[in-house]
């Protein structure tokens, strides 16, 4: 396969995995988790220096992995116990990230360590990163790495649907049928912290945020239906990935600015021309009703 | 539901499909393309290289090597080179993993880690932490012009004699800039031989001339500056009456005017010498666009303001 064609194809699966969970994440409204993932996992790379004194990715994945699912859990432990979800995201955020800063000028100031050098990857360099196994090479490690995510992830939610689906649209019914809630949400926001390290490792932070929140938001406005919304948003996102590949190819630009920008760009569109919640929509369906009153 | 996922998924497919089409035809050109990351490395590989290469550097002018962004067109840089040279040592983070591994296409040199590693400026605690900013001792950076040098001669022994003739003469011009420098840096009074900038990339010019060099900020462009960095710089100006702190090409000089206020309200009058470039290298074209510009520029800067 040619370069663009690996391009493309990470793209997507970054899309489809970010599409997929952000969903979740949008009913539940915690969009701005993985923005906070991206600031804290400055804590996990540093730690992870701390403890291997290496500048090796497989120690900085690892190490923002496991911050990754502790912002998460820490999110998620203080939005059960009432404080609100958006407080506790900027709770946990600031804490952690500044607790990563403290540590970083204390014990690793001489060593050349940011989260954009350590672990945030390039989706232009993808088609070289291979992963090689007994001498055979088996495509970029990439692909390998976000499809064992959306794999995983496809998995949890058919074998869970109808849990998730109960407890992010009505917790107390939930609650009441007997679905273990809290499970179900530390499932979800596991998934969420996972997918979102892995793709910050295969292709940087501002293409994972964008694709977290811009498809599942687009999706939100189209329809009412869950495994509709979940389809549509995957496909926002795939189709966000080609198209910014495209656009970057024409003009020269970032890739992963260039996929963001299509998504922000297929956003605006559909909030307008929505016949639902869009402007357009509300618009028609508010001169209906005054015709039918007059 | 059925139809809608395997149109999805066809159109999906499609797509991947038909950007397989477009294979990359190998340079027909007979230079030998050679891509580097940073200017400085782009300028020996220009000068040992001569007419017979055609040089493409990732990061162009103030472009810091820490936030670069990679375009569409680095795609092409990358395929279409015949030799990547890069300055290793995790300057380059994640992409120099890259390089590595791109090794088994086509030869790629970290040439910064050519230098015999006693050499290097090791943290004594921390063996993992050296300080890859190597390009400011030149009796450091000959080392990576040499690799330079072997690079092309391996992959194009026919103009061995020209290489070695085109590196002698580098050479000779880094060691004229470094003598003139260092003879300039004499001037300065021993007490104010204090080099203050923002971030830590200096630490080899300081080694190379005897000069102190003193940071606000630590290698990385994350970490941040604690109060007591700010207060201490600040007695060190005030005590030893250095007369200039210096700004760089590639950072933000918010930081350090901190440290000029903070000196001020001492009653001690420092001055922001000038930009120096540290990372990145001046505008193409210009006479700060190539190693030894810059070069000068610094050591101008510097000493005009410090003496």
């Amino acid at each position: 396969m040619s370069y663009g064609a690996w391009i493309i194809l990470t793209g997507s699966l970054v899309g489809v995995s970010c599409g997929i969970v952000g969903c979740f994440l949008i009913l539940r409204k915690m969009a701005m988790l993985a923005d906070a993932i991206s600031h804290t996992v400055l804590l996990g790379i540093v730690l992870a220096y701390l403890v291997s004194h290496s500048l090796e990715g497989i120690y900085m994945l690892v190490g923002a992995g496991i911050i990754g699912l502790l912002t998460a859990f820490l999110v998620q432990v203080l939005d059960t116990s009432g404080v609100q979800s958006d407080a506790a995201i900027g709770v946990v955020f600031t804490s952690l990230f500044a607790f990563g800063v403290i540590l970083l000028s204390a014990f690793a100031g001489q060593v050349h360590l940011d989260v954009n050098h350590a672990l945030m990857g390039e989706i232009t360099f993808i088609p070289w990163d291979t992963l090689t196994i007994n001498g055979i090479e088996l495509g970029p490690s990439a692909v390998w790495m976000l499809g064992i995510v959306l794999i995983l992830n496809l998995t949890l939610i058919f074998l869970f649907y109808k849990e998730i689906k109960i407890s992010s649209f009505d917790p107390a019914m939930a609650t009441a049928i007997g679905i273990p809630v809290v499970f179900i949400h530390y499932l979800l926001m596991s998934m969420v912290s996972i997918t979102t390290v892995a793709s910050f490792d295969s292709v940087g932070a501002i293409l994972v945020v964008a694709m977290l929140i811009v498809p599942g938001a687009t999706a939100y406005l189209l329809t009412d239906r869950l495994l509709i919304m979940l389809l549509i948003s995957a496909f926002i996102g795939v189709a966000s990935a080609v198209g910014g590949y495209y656009a970057a190819l024409a003009w020269n630009v970032s890739i992963a600015g260039s996929m963001a920008s299509i998504a922000g760009l297929i956003f605006g569109a559909t909030f307008i021309l929505s016949p639902k919640h869009g402007l357009m929509g509300k618009v028609l369906a508010r001169r209906s009703i005054s015709a039918q009153h007059s | 539901m059925k139809k809608f996922l395997a149109l999805f998924l066809g159109a999906a497919l499609a797509l991947v499909i038909s950007g397989c089409g477009n294979t990359d035809a190998g340079s027909e050109n007979e230079k030998i393309v050679v891509t580097t990351t940073i200017g400085q490395i782009a300028d020996i590989v220009k000068n040992v290289g001569g007419e017979h290469v055609e040089v493409d550097g990732l990061m162009g002018p103030g472009i810091d090597p820490h936030l670069y962004q990679a375009s569409q067109g680095d795609i092409n840089k990358l395929s279409k080179a015949d030799i990547i040279f890069y300055n290793g040592l995790h300057l380059e983070g994640k992409m120099g993993d890259i390089f590595a591994k791109m090794k088994k296409d086509k030869p790629t040199y970290p040439i910064a880690e050519a230098i015999p590693e006693d050499k290097l400026l090791i943290d004594p605690a921390d063996k993992s932490a050296i300080d890859p900013h190597v390009w400011f001792n030149i009796d450091l950076w000959k080392y990576a012009v040499e690799e330079v040098r072997d690079g092309l001669i391996e992959y194009d022994p026919e103009n061995k004699d020209e290489y070695m003739k085109n590196t002698e003469a580098y050479i000779k011009e880094l060691e004229e800039v470094q003598a003139e420098a260092q003879q300039k840096i004499n001037e300065i009074p021993e007490e104010s031989r204090v080099l203050v900038t923002a971030h830590d990339a200096f630490q080899y010019f300081g080694q190379a001339y005897g000069m102190e060099v003193k940071g606000l900020q630590g290698l990385s462009t994350d970490s941040e500056y604690g109060l007591r960095d700010v207060q201490d710089l600040v007695n060190v100006l005030v005590d030893r009456n250095i007369k200039a702190v210096f700004i760089e090409s590639s950072i933000s000089e918010r930081s350090i005017n901190a440290v000029v206020e903070g000196a001020k309200e001492k009653g001690h009058d420092v001055k922001i010498g000038g930009e120096l470039f540290s990372d990145a290298m001046g505008e193409k074209g210009t006479k700060e666009g190539t190693y030894t510009g810059m070069y000068r520029h610094n050591i101008e800067t510097i000493t005009t303001s410090l003496k």
